[in-house]
C-alpha cells in the first residue's frame, strides 16, 4: 500500500500496514485521516482502518466467518460499505462506524459544537 | 476475624473470576461495526450486488438481476434507488462505478461492443460523457474524489497496472 499526497507527491508513512500483505481495496476519508483497506491476516482477509492522526489500527472483523472482497469508506468516516460473499453470491452490506471513528470533515469546513450550532 | 477474612478473600476471587469472564466475553463479542439492517435488507432483495461506492448519502453499486447487471444509485436517507436516465444500456456491461458526495457525478467503466470504456455520468444533465485515456489503456477500476473533481483510474498498459489521475472541469 502506498499513500501519496496528490499535490506535493510526498509519500506518507503508514505505521501498521507493512505486515499483513497483500493489501487491496484502499479507500480514504475526506482529508486522508482514515485509510480503510483489506489486508491478509493468516489465511483470512480482514477489513481494517488506519487512523493516521492517532496511529491507531482498527480491525473490523465480520460475524459468521464472512470475508470482505471490496470496501468503500464514506468520506466522513462514519459508514463503511463492504462487498462480501454470502450464500454463494456477491452481497453489499453497510455498517455504521459512528461510535468508532470521529468525523473527518472536508477541508475548510468550520467545526462547531452542537450547542453553538443551534440558532 | 479469620472467618471474615476468608469470606472476603473468596468473594474477591469470585469477583475477579466474574470480571475475567466478562472481559473474555467482551473480547470475543466485540465488533466495532454496527450493521444498518433496514438498508442491508433492502439491498439484499432482488439479487446480488457488487462494487460499492459510498459517498455522503449516496451508495452506488452494480446490481445483478435476472442474469443482467446494472448500475444503481441508492439514496441512503430515503433507503431507495433513484432513477438514472441514460446510464444503463442493454448492450453494455458495467464493470466498476464510483460516486461523488453530492450524488451528481458518477464515474464508471463498462464493456460495450468488445471495448472497455471509461465514462462520466452527470445526473442533473442525464448525460454520459466518454473519457478517453491518454495514452490508451484498458481501465479496470475507478475512484472519484468526494468533491467530484479528480478521478483516479487503474489502467492496464503494456501488461502493467498504472494509476492515472484525471482532473475534471
Amino acid at each position: 500500500m502506498l499513500l501519496q499526497e496528490r499535490i506535493s507527491g510526498r509519500v506518507l508513512p503508514l505505521r501498521h500496514l507493512s505486515r499483513w500483505q497483500p493489501h487491496s481495496s484502499p479507500s480514504l476519508s475526506w482529508r486522508g485521516r482514515y485509510l480503510a483497506l483489506i489486508v491478509q491476516r493468516g489465511d483470512r482477509r480482514l477489513a481494517v482502518i488506519e487512523d493516521r492522526l492517532t496511529n491507531r489500527l482498527v480491525p473490523l472483523p465480520l460475524p459468521g466467518g464472512l470475508e470482505p472482497v471490496k470496501l468503500s469508506l464514506a468520506p466522513d468516516g462514519q459508514r463503511l460499505a463492504l462487498q462480501l460473499v454470502a450464500a454463494g453470491r456477491w452481497q453489499v452490506e453497510l455498517f455504521d462506524l459512528g461510535g468508532v471513528l470521529e468525523i473527518d470533515p472536508p477541508a475548510g469546513e468550520v467545526l462547531r459544537t452542537p450547542a453553538l450550532a443551534a440558532p | 476475624m479469620t472467618v471474615t477474612s476468608d469470606i472476603a478473600q473468596v468473594r474477591l476471587a469470585q469477583l475477579g473470576l466474574s470480571l475475567m469472564a466478562l472481559g473474555l466475553l467482551g473480547a470475543c463479542a466485540f465488533n466495532p461495526m454496527r450493521p444498518l439492517p433496514a438498508i442491508n435488507q433492502k439491498l439484499e432483495q432482488n439479487g446480488g450486488n457488487r462494487d460499492p461506492s459510498l459517498s455522503g448519502r449516496w451508495l452506488a453499486l452494480i446490481k445483478g438481476r435476472d442474469g443482467r447487471e446494472r448500475i444503481e444509485l441508492v439514496n441512503l436517507d430515503q433507503n431507495r434507488p433513484i432513477s438514472l436516465p441514460g446510464l444503463n444500456r442493454p448492450d453494455a456491461q458495467p464493470l466498476n462505478v464510483s460516486v461523488d458526495a453530492a450524488g451528481e457525478r458518477m464515474a464508471l467503466i463498462r464493456q460495450r461492443d468488445g471495448r472497455t470504456e471509461l465514462a462520466l455520468y452527470r445526473r442533473s444533465r442525464e448525460s454520459l460523457q466518454p473519457l478517453p485515456l491518454e495514452p490508451p489503456g484498458v481501465p479496470r477500476q475507478v475512484q472519484l474524489s468526494a468533491d467530484g473533481r479528480v478521478l483516479a483510474v487503474q489502467v492496464s498498459r503494456g501488461g502493467l497496472w498504472q494509476v492515472d489521475l484525471i482532473e475534471l472541469p
